[in-house]
């Protein structure tokens, strides 16, 4: 069974279509990097499936039932942009109301625990609106763990954090999906670190799904690439460009895409041509590179 | 395997209660209004008595002449345009709707509203539970008031004679009063869940509401109450809550809650 499942969803603005006819499935434990530029459409469907928002039109489906069953919706734990709390409340009090909402059982140890798993436990006392931005978006995430939810939407979590804060984040989310059966998605600009935790990413653009895939597909995706550095990089462009197909000089390197091994490459440069590499690597494209080639072909 | 019971309505309106009494009382707002209710009838009463002490005098400006002129009038008064009509208990229905405005608008402003409605798909609990929180906040100001008009009336010397009603009938008009609130904490809060976090939206609607209620409150509830008027308010208070709390759970149904 699929966690998520929505079909044709279509959300308007007024005149301006938000989300036309998006498709998106999200199997179960599963982490979703939901990826798209600034106003594609991934926040809306966030609040869509809260049933923050009313769609315009389309399905959606969480765990093979309406999106407005309560017995589901009581399961869901949510950060979309900040972490809904009262400012003159301390962490602490802000978290028990949200725990007696969610009528959880031993509320202030179960709030104690979540608060431990962000490194939150010394600052509960505080009153939230002293609180820094890396602390409210742990507070946010506490918040979203609270009562064991079975399906975690988080919109740009690691905004705001620090190293250690990506960290924990990343270590909770692996977490929670291995050991509580629990699915994430996960909206964040910052791909490199979506990179490290996704098992499936879904790339929306203008309120579209255009693709979606698994960490596997996306790895088979992503094509690998000779990089090499030279005395004179423009001359060494020129002249592998008579050999091989692909060549681009990108950050500094020469990228050659073309299935070759490294060594040939030198090999040549170096037998044929007199010229002398100094640093080469092979190396595979990233999710941000694979991202940015995607958007680029869409314009 | 995740598995999703669902829970009863009570169960839902308990805990609901719980969180909004438990706001209630840790917000300050609660005691800055009960502050406002208990301070202004003192403050009305010994100023006014101030500016006209010699009783003909008083009746002529329109002043206080009797304690209980802060809290009504006795029947086929209607309302005029003078102090006693203006300046009595009948204010508070404005700062009624002033708190229901304040604690529905928080709900949204802070973001709480999104935490609460994405794990609960149904909205009915909330009206309910904002309704009953609300009105009896809206008791407790009423109360402060008339402790206030009693305490007022006293230092200013204001006499405590019942003319044309009996204590009995003082008791039925505050329980008309206080049961006529639950109209106006639901106007509030059908407003304020259509303005959401525009705060000043909501308050500016709700006076504009109240105002068209606002004559018929000495009429309905007056001195001389009896049980009747007491039970008429009861019915009306109930039948607005109930009313206007399914159209304020239809509109949080069918709009956007952020």
């Amino acid at each position: 069974m699929n966690a998520i499942e929505i079909r044709n969803l279509t959300k308007n603005f007024g005149q301006k279509q938000a989300l036309a006819g998006l498709n998106m499935t999200v199997p179960q434990g599963a982490i979703y990097g939901f990826i798209g530029e600034n106003g594609s459409g991934k926040s809306t469907t966030e609040k869509l499936i809260c049933g923050l928002l009313v769609p315009s039109g389309g399905e959606i489906k969480l765990f093979g039932k309406d999106y407005k069953d309560a017995g589901v919706r009581e399961k869901i734990g949510v950060l979309i942009e900040q972490p809904g709390c009262f400012p003159n409340y301390s962490v602490w009090n802000n978290m028990m109301l949200q725990a007696a909402n969610l009528e959880i059982p031993n509320a202030a140890e179960e709030v104690r625990k979540v608060l431990k798993v962000v490194h939150m436990e010394g600052s509960a006392s505080n009153k939230y609106k002293n609180c820094s931005l890396g602390m409210k978006q742990r507070i946010g995430i506490a918040f979203a763990l609270l009562g064991n939810p079975s399906l975690l939407i988080l919109d740009e979590p690691i905004n705001g954090l620090d190293a250690d804060g990506m960290r924990i984040m990343r270590d909770v989310l692996v977490d929670v999906t291995k050991n509580y059966n629990c699915t994430v998605v996960i909206s964040s600009h910052i791909l490199g670190e979506l990179e490290k935790i996704a098992t499936h990413y879904g790339i929306v653009r203008g309120g579209k799904m255009i693709k979606e895939m698994t960490a596997e597909e996306l790895e088979a995706d992503c094509r690998t690439y000779v990089a090499l550095q030279t005395k004179d990089m423009e001359k060494t462009q020129a002249l592998l460009s008579r050999k091989y197909a692909n060549v681009t000089l990108e950050n500094d390197y020469i990228r050659i895409y073309d299935d070759v091994k490294a060594e040939e490459v030198v090999s040549y440069l170096y037998n044929e041509l007199c010229i002398l590499v100094t640093e080469v690597k092979t190396e595979k494209i990233s999710l941000e590179e694979y991202y940015i080639d995607l958007m680029k072909e869409g314009r | 395997m995740n598995t999703f019971g669902k829970k009863s309505f009570l169960r839902k309106l308990k805990s609901m209660l719980t969180v909004d009494f438990k706001r209630m009382f840790t917000m300050p707002l609660i005691y800055i209004m009960a502050g406002v209710c208990f301070a202004m009838p003192i403050l009305i009463l010994v100023m006014t008595t101030m500016m006209g002490d010699a009783e003909e005098g008083a009746e002529a400006m329109g002043t206080f002449t009797n304690v209980w002129q802060a809290i009504g009038s006795v029947s086929g008064a209607g309302m005029s345009m003078d102090l006693t009509s203006m300046c009595n208990i009948n204010m508070l229905y404005f700062l009624v709707a002033v708190l229901v405005c304040i604690f529905v608008a928080d709900d949204f402003k802070s973001g709480y509203a999104k935490n609460l409605f994405t794990v609960r798909s149904k909205k009915v609990d909330y009206v309910c539970s904002k309704s009953l929180v609300c009105f009896v906040g809206a008791t407790i100001m009423f109360v402060a008031y008339f402790i206030g008009a009693m305490i007022g009336g006293a230092i200013a010397g204001l006499p405590f004679t019942t003319e044309g009603f009996g204590a009995g009938g003082v008791i039925a008009c505050m329980l008309s009063k206080i049961f006529m609130t639950a109209i106006f904490v639901s106007i509030a809060l059908c407003l304020g869940t259509v303005a959401k976090q525009k705060l000043w939206l909501s308050i500016l609607c709700s006076f504009a509401a109240g105002m068209l209620l606002f004559t018929m409150i000495p009429m309905i509830s007056p001195l001389d109450s009896g049980f009747v008027n007491v039970v008429m308010c009861l019915a009306g208070g109930g039948l607005f809550a109930v009313g206007l709390g399914a159209v304020s759970n239809l509109i949080l149904n069918k709009t956007s809650l952020v």
